[in-house]
């Protein structure tokens, strides 16, 4: 019964005719069925992406409660001392036009530290 | 933290080998759409006696399959892909039997058999003879219009058990309904064709 086209002589005749159909099918037809197949691609592409998307949440999830993690054994304390230690002043060297200038001669600066530093160690 | 690196790589290694089974997965795939699709879109005609229609109705079992179905084994795509075409094709004889109503309620009445053609003028590729296609496409049409006049799931058990040689089971599966009842279809649909066709092809 797995092939019924080769046992009864209806389906056989039958099963001939539709495969000779099937090959006369025209140029036209064949490219929209193309174009379907490339679709349905597509559309796999897209799932498997979303998934390997959703296989990332557990990661981030991690890492995001360790986060949470450390603020809350930090306590206020600490959050209180990044406070402390962020015045006014540095804000005012942020917003600074020169700032940008000065990242942009970062090696000049650099050098000059440490000739400071050179200087510093020599003295002390 | 470690443990948070301990996870990242993890998914790194995990991406990367998702990444070639889904590679591998995709041509599978496409391999299995371009071996099925010719027949597919052919059951499909047949079935609803049009052929942009057909190729909607594979175009969305094809997309449906992949968005569903593509995790599932190679096997198994076979009765999947032809149990969403079949709904497919019901779901489009449920929504032709609303308008058709519709349309007797407005005066105007459904659009006739006339305008489809099968051969759409193409050249035959077997090189026949003029007489000769004229009569495969005479036959291919009188057996078109008797499978067409069969009730729905003795059509569907024929075209898949006969032109898309599925067993049984695989049938089944398509049909959504016991290997029995697939039977039971088949035979009285190849009888019901035997007594229609058999003066012209014995």
């Amino acid at each position: 019964m797995n092939e019924p086209g080769k046992d009864e002589p209806t389906g056989r005749q039958a099963k001939q005719l539709f495969d000779d159909s099937v090959e006369r099918l025209d140029a036209a037809t064949l490219s929209r069925l193309n174009q379907g197949r490339n679709q349905a691609l597509a559309e796999l592409q897209r799932s498997s992406g979303a998934v390997s998307w959703g296989r990332w949440l557990p990661a981030t999830g991690v890492a995001a409660a360790a986060l949470v993690t450390v603020l809350i054994m930090r306590g206020p304390e600490g959050v209180e001392a990044i406070e402390a230690a962020v015045t006014a002043s540095d804000f005012e060297m942020l917003l600074e036009a020169d700032s940008l200038e000065m990242f942009e001669d970062l090696e000049f600066f650099t050098l000059l530290d440490a000739v400071d530093a050179e200087t510093n160690g020599n003295v002390g | 933290m470690s443990a948070c690196a301990g996870v990242f790589a993890v998914s790194c290694s995990r991406e990367q080998s998702t990444g070639a089974v889904t590679l591998q997965r995709e041509r599978q795939l496409n391999q299995f759409l371009a071996e099925v699709e010719r027949r597919a879109l052919r059951i499909a005609e047949i079935a609803v006696r049009d052929r942009d229609e057909a190729l909607d109705l594979v175009q969305d079992a094809m997309i449906k399959l992949a968005r569903n179905y593509a995790e599932r084994p190679c096997d198994e795509w076979t009765p999947l892909f032809y149990r969403i075409l079949q709904n497919g094709v019901r779901d489009w004889h449920r929504r032709q039997k609303v308008r058709n109503r519709v349309m007797v309620w407005f005066g105007r009445g459904a659009s006739g058999e006339e305008d489809f053609d099968i051969a759409a003028n193409t050249p035959d590729p077997a090189g026949r003879s003029p007489d000769q296609e004229l009569q495969t496409h005479e036959a291919m049409q009188r057996l078109e219009v008797s499978i067409h006049e069969l009730p729905g799931r003795q059509r569907e058990a024929f075209m898949l058990r006969t032109f898309e040689g599925l067993g049984v089971a695989g049938t089944a599966v398509a049909m959504g309904c016991s290997e029995g009842s697939v039977k039971t279809h088949y035979s009285r649909a190849v009888h019901t064709l035997r007594d229609k066709l058999g003066d012209h092809w014995q």
